[in-house]
């Protein structure tokens, strides 16, 4: 292939590769109002879905919409807001009337900081362990090359069955 | 036929029995008729099972009202393609079509390999009794389909009409989401129970890897199918403009697909270097118990969610199951575990046994986390004493950066040589797709993808694509350097020559397309408004106009439904129609969104029902969400293709080359033509 043709190819790939971004000129995303992106951060407390309130659908229920708990939850921090309270002060209020269960997501602090660090401890923890084992692994297949240099003449049937590995190792 | 369908099933119990004790004894005793008639037993079940679950299906379609579970699941005007699915509406149609589902494959396993692997099958054989066995005691005895219908006072009756289905199932790919599902779930005891009888008997090598790859595969395709057919009703019929809630039992399918996914990857360094014997038959056996675990999350109210099935006495059934199979497996290791020591070692980091090791580590953390946010509420309250809600967004926050990770590994890991790779080779492979996922980027950003995960996905996804095409472009240019043949029926020589591998990059392929769907979510836009007659609405280059409200009666329910003009730079382009339903028996609702679907984005438009008297329309422009069913159904292709055998190329002389080689044998070759053969 001469190196025009390397030059064409590559780019009518990159040309393929880049049809999801070209095809998709993306806007920024639309803010919803205030109170709705608060919502979204406390979970409806109807008891009958487990959506956040700024979020909340209630499927089967006769208007697919935020249901009556969650738009009064979204009035009262429209409310609140008109008030001039912050966001945090907001939140705060909600987690007094209905305790740690109200927020959609478990804040980082206290028992609920367990859960934002338990994925990253276990990647960190695997990571370790991986890591650990290829070195070890690496290790001792570095120490038994080392002796079978030293070592008697390869056997034909290890170098048979070498063979047959390296068959089944380029294989796939 | 109530009688019937329960006569069977309390056969399939007694045949279930046997084939377990029997087949023990006949382990033990080494009898051969012993052996093949506990086989013999195991099919019986298969056979009973199939006349209970076809008893059942007879009721509905019959319109007997005085089983409890027809009454409370069907009524006479629904249609005979959801009677089909409300066999498993309920939790004891649903727990009965598990045992269904399973003992398809107990009796595929078990007439596949009746003649062969002798010394493996007596052990597989109960391991699958067992299994049955377990369920059939549920069929029977603590959640039985087939129980009368009793009113207090006035003992059993029959009623005239049935309460109906949920409305939510009576959508057409309700009747095929569930089945999916179950196979998957159900598939995976196929592995389950051959890597535990491989323990138990100690059986050399790692024939029950080869045994059971493609078993695995169905199953996983099947989980893979399942849940993107179960995301695509939840878009469809849920009406809240997504696909995934990461609703606890969304997330219990999840856990065995992702530890299924890491055993199809991690098998291959036992087939290839004999290495991970240990950590792929545990990774089986935590396959089969997260499909067990997410049967009991589903059923035992330990934690609320959308899909759960009632509270039920099932749910303590669960625990013991797994607890037994837990500590059976634990012994089987204990006692065993010098039949899985490994043979080999790892040579380098840069291999493609460590980016099998990495990618095995990002799926059962990923695994691991979702199962740990999904109890934890349940943690949190047993802890403290406060309940701590664990939402979709802990879970986006937590598996948009595993997901990546992963995805970057499905580029480089393939692309790594066994044992080491070298510099050169590492720049001859990853040079172009790099540079080409950095250019994505650099296109990408000016055009307004700027949310940060979005924009790394978009780039690992044209990396990962690189790497699949340059893959397939190679081996395609060596075929087509031989055999003159024209670039595509080269590329499809070259996949049918290995299936399993490049059957293994169309799945990549596929994931990719997931991907690049995925990434689109962070753009999500959506309007709801009171939309009376001649309003409008706009959402992006869409300009929507209410044109009216119409009532559609069907036979079992009535239809009132939005017309709803679509207009794109003032032309019009469509009428969408979206629905509220009511249906007549059981006075529920339900909703039918009307989707405008193009690769760039959706129109997700929801008639929400009225306020005040006014419609209310709720319209969503979800970009880039088909890429997500296009990648599912590249995902099963690519798996369909690497359960093909592999074609083997022979070579075959013309007359002309026959005589060369006669004469000069060094000369054939190049005279040579490739005639093609399967394994």
């Amino acid at each position: 292939m001469t190196k025009v043709r390397r030059i064409l190819a590559a780019t009518g790939l990159l040309a393929v590769a880049c049809v999801p971004a070209v095809i998709f000129p993306v806007s920024a995303q639309q803010p919803n109002d205030r109170a709705h992106q608060i919502g979204a951060k406390l979970k409806c407390m109807c008891g009958g879905c487990d959506q956040s309130a700024g979020g909340c659908y209630h499927t089967g229920g006769a208007f697919s919409g935020p249901c009556d708990t969650a738009k009064g939850m979204l009035r009262e921090i429209g409310a609140r807001l008109n008030q001039g309270q912050s966001e945090q002060q907001i939140l705060q209020a909600f987690e007094q009337q209905f305790g740690t269960e109200v927020f959609i997501e478990p804040p980082k602090s206290g028992f609920s900081l367990v859960a934002w660090i338990m994925p990253f401890a276990y990647l960190a923890a695997g990571t370790l362990l991986v890591v650990f084992v290829i070195s070890r692994w690496s290790k001792r297949s570095l120490r038994q090359a080392t002796a079978a240099a030293g070592g008697p003449a390869v056997s034909p049937e290890y170098l048979a069955r070498a063979r047959a590995e390296a068959e089944r190792e380029t294989d796939d | 036929m109530d009688v019937f369908g329960s006569f069977a099933l309390l056969l399939a119990f007694v045949c279930a029995a046997y084939a377990f004790a029997g087949g023990i004894f006949a382990i033990t005793t080494r009898h051969p008729l012993l052996i093949k008639s506990a086989r013999q037993a195991g099919i019986a079940t298969c056979g009973l099972i199939f006349i209970g679950a076809a008893s059942l299906e007879y009721l509905f379609f019959t319109d007997n009202f005085s089983a409890a579970y027809v009454v409370q699941h069907s009524n006479r005007d629904l249609p005979p393609f959801y009677k089909v699915a409300a066999l498993w509406s309920g939790q004891e149609g649903s727990l009965l079509f598990w045992s269904f589902i399973l003992s398809i494959y107990v009796l595929s396993v078990l007439l596949v390999y009746r003649n062969k692997n002798g010394e493996l099958m007596p052990y597989v054989g109960v391991v699958l009794a067992g299994v049955q066995l377990f369920f059939l005691t549920l069929n029977n005895f603590v959640s039985s389909p087939f129980k009368a219908l009793a009113v207090a006072g006035t003992g059993f009756v029959a009623r005239g009409d049935g309460n109906g289905l949920t409305p939510l199932l009576q959508y057409p790919e309700m009747v095929i989401h569930p089945p999916n599902l179950y196979s998957g779930y159900t598939g995976f005891t196929i592995p389950f129970a051959f890597a535990l009888a491989a323990l138990l008997a100690k059986y050399p090598g790692e024939k029950w890897i080869h045994l059971t790859r493609k078993w695995t595969m169905i199953a996983w395709c099947f989980q893979s199918m399942g849940i993107l057919l179960g995301a695509h009703w939840a878009y469809a019929v849920l009406g809240w403009g997504g696909y995934w809630g990461w609703d606890p039992v969304e997330n219990a399918s999840l856990l065995p697909w992702l530890t299924g996914t890491a055993f199809l990857h991690s098998v291959m360094m036992q087939e290839k270097r004999g290495m991970m014997k240990v950590w792929n038959v545990w990774l089986v056996f935590c396959t089969f118990f997260l499909c067990i675990l997410g049967t009991f999350l589903t059923r035992s109210g330990v934690v609320s969610s959308v899909h759960a099935f009632t509270q039920s006495n099932t749910a303590n059934w669960f625990v013991g199951f797994l607890a037994l199979a837990l500590g059976v497996c634990l012994a089987a290791y204990f006692k065993n575990r010098d039949y899985l020591k490994s043979e080999n070692q790892l040579d380098s980091i840069v291999s493609r046994e460590s980016s099998f090791l990495f990618n095995n580590l990002i799926l059962l953390v990923s695994c691991v986390a979702v199962l740990s946010g999904t109890l934890f509420p349940v943690l949190s309250e047993w802890v403290t004493g406060n309940k701590i809600s664990v939402g979709a967004p802990f879970f986006t926050k937590v598996n948009v950066p595993l997901g990546l990770l992963l995805l970057f590994l499905t580029g480089v890991g393939p692309l790594l040589a066994w044992r080491k790779t070298s510099a050169e080779s590492l720049r001859r492979n990853f040079g172009w797709p790099a540079l080409c996922g950095l250019a994505a980027g650099v296109i990408a950003f000016p055009l307004g993808f700027r949310e940060m995960f979005s924009l790394i996905c978009l780039m690992l996804c044209v990396f990962v694509a690189m790497t699949v095409i340059l893959e397939f472009y190679r081996g395609a240019r060596v075929i087509r350097s031989r055999s003159g043949a024209g670039f595509a029926s080269s590329a499809v020589e070259l996949t049918m020559r290995n299936t399993r591998r490049y059957g293994g990059y169309i799945v990549h392929m596929g994931m990719v397309l997931v991907f690049i769907g995925l990434s689109g979510a962070a753009f999500n836009r959506d309007v709801q408004k009171e939309m009376p007659l001649g309003a409008t609405m706009d959402i992006g280059q869409f300009k929507l106009v209410m044109q009216g409200m119409d009532a559609r009666p069907e036979k079992n329910y009535t239809a009132e439904r939005a017309i709803v003009e679509v207009l794109r730079g003032g032309k019009p382009v469509m009428m969408l129609y979206p629905e509220k339903r009511r249906f007549v028996t059981n006075q529920e609702n339900g909703t039918m969104v009307a989707i405008h679907s193009t690769l760039k984005e959706d129109l997700y438009v929801v008639y929400a029902g009225q306020e005040n008297g006014t419609p209310v329309i709720h319209a969503f422009l979800n970009p880039l969400v088909k890429w997500i069913w296009l990648g599912g159904i590249v995902v099963v292709m690519g798996t369909l293709v690497a359960l093909l055998p592999n074609r083997r190329s022979v070579l075959v002389l013309t007359a002309e080359a026959a005589r060369a080689k006669a004469t000069k044998p060094a000369l054939a070759p190049q005279n040579a033509v490739l005639r093609e053969g399967h394994d």
